[in-house]
């Protein structure tokens, strides 16, 4: 097997070992990690392995497999200047196949006075852009990918990524974030334009502390501002969906989701610019209880 | 009993309720979540299934038996629908793995 480089990080409450053989994407993933504490100890619950799909791979049009603990067949290989890519790829495909601690939703969370706004939606409907616009309006960046769901409290504990932004999210957010935030733009990757960037300090610092759901939204981007209410069934079919691991848990993903669906007020919400989103938030949020 | 009528009972079927602690019942608005603690799974149910749940237990029961403790329960209107529906969500209950069905 050849030599693998690799560094280990925590991010919330997963820690991640992330093997290369080759040293560029760990010297970006180090670069962009740089305000995050390692492992505690030297236990980590997943690793992530770059590697390449062929020996000579490795030196020639160099194309990365992620490997790791859990890991899917058909996820294609990615051309070297994508491995900062692939190493966040391989890091939530762990967490959505083998995290069991929590239950997983799919969706963005900020926070705000100890409460959570959770958002939740297909790919494109602006739940990572919302959170990352909202961490820099006064609101505290929780994550743009997974929201941790206790099973035994409800609360939702932070897992503050790097946040993936795409295409013209990376326009929009770069007239408001620091430029040296931003971590290397990856052009024509399968998921189009990407580029990273990383949360402000104080989600990193505070990424132990847990908040009580209190909003959760079905952002929908493109069409006429509006708020609707949504039935109960509804709500619960969407997060089932949304969840990556509730079959897994079996009795206790059960409890928890319906617990989530009983307490936390729901809207969907349609919007054209973030603009109007936040206005629409801020006007639900002052009414919440 | 003579031949035709015997061959009748032989062919109602019968159905059972699993244990009361197989499953976990949660209501929403306008739907019951049962969590079925042996498979794991979660069904959704709408009126009438969840009340023909209630009504059954660990015992043989006919389509006519449940629908006769349904009206005792519930505002049921009798007639031949409504042992037809009731008939028909057995049958789906029974296929969903929520209860037992056994020739009579």
């Amino acid at each position: 097997m050849a030599e693998m480089h690799q560094i280990r990080l925590q991010i919330g409450p997963a820690a991640f070992r992330i093997a290369s053989v080759w040293r560029q994407p760990l010297d970006q993933l180090a670069a962009l990690y740089r305000d995050y504490p390692g492992p505690s100890d030297h236990m980590v619950d997943f690793t992530v392995r770059l590697e390449p799909d062929k020996p000579w791979r490795r030196y020639i049009r160099p194309s990365v497999h992620i490997g790791g603990d859990f890991w899917l067949p058909d996820v294609a290989p990615l051309p070297l200047g994508q491995g900062l890519l692939a190493a966040e790829m391989g890091m939530n495909l762990q967490m959505a196949l083998g995290w069991r601690r929590h239950l997983l939703l799919h969706a963005s969370s900020v926070e705000k006075d100890g409460r959570a706004l959770i958002m939740t939606g297909l790919s494109g409907s602006g739940k990572s852009t919302l959170s990352a616009m909202l961490a820099q309006k006064g609101w505290r960046f929780m994550g743009d990918e997974f929201a941790l769901l206790n099973l035994d409290t409800g609360d939702i504990a932070p897992f503050p990524r790097l946040i993936s932004l795409k295409n013209q999210a990376i326009r929009a957010m770069q007239t408001v974030a620091p430029a040296d935030r931003f971590g290397p733009e990856m052009t024509d990757t399968p998921k189009g334009d990407i580029r990273h960037l990383v949360p402000p300090k104080a989600a990193i610092y505070r990424m132990g502390e847990p908040a009580r759901p209190a909003l959760l939204l079905f952002p929908r981007f493109g069409h006429d501002p509006e708020l609707r209410d949504m039935g109960q069934a509804e709500i619960f079919v969407r997060l089932t969906q949304a969840s990556t691991n509730y079959v897994a848990l079996g009795e206790a993903g059960f409890r928890a989701l319906t617990r989530f669906v009983d307490q936390v007020p729901t809207r969907a919400m349609d919007y054209q610019s973030i603009e109007q989103a936040e206005e629409l938030i801020e006007s639900l949020w002052s009414r919440s209880p | 009993m003579s031949d035709q009528n015997f061959r009748q009972s032989t062919m109602t079927p019968k159905y059972r309720a699993g244990p009361k602690d197989d499953l976990i019942w949660h209501g929403l608005d306008s739907m019951t979540l049962l969590f079925h603690r042996p498979s794991g799974i979660t069904h959704m149910l709408a009126d009438p299934a969840p009340a023909l749940l209630e009504v059954m237990d660990t015992g043989l029961l006919t389509a006519a038996e449940i629908a006769t403790r349904l009206q005792a329960r519930f505002d049921v209107e009798s007639g031949a629908d409504t042992d037809d529906i009731i008939r028909a969500r057995l049958e789906e209950l029974a296929a969903l793995g929520l209860i037992a069905r056994e020739a009579g």
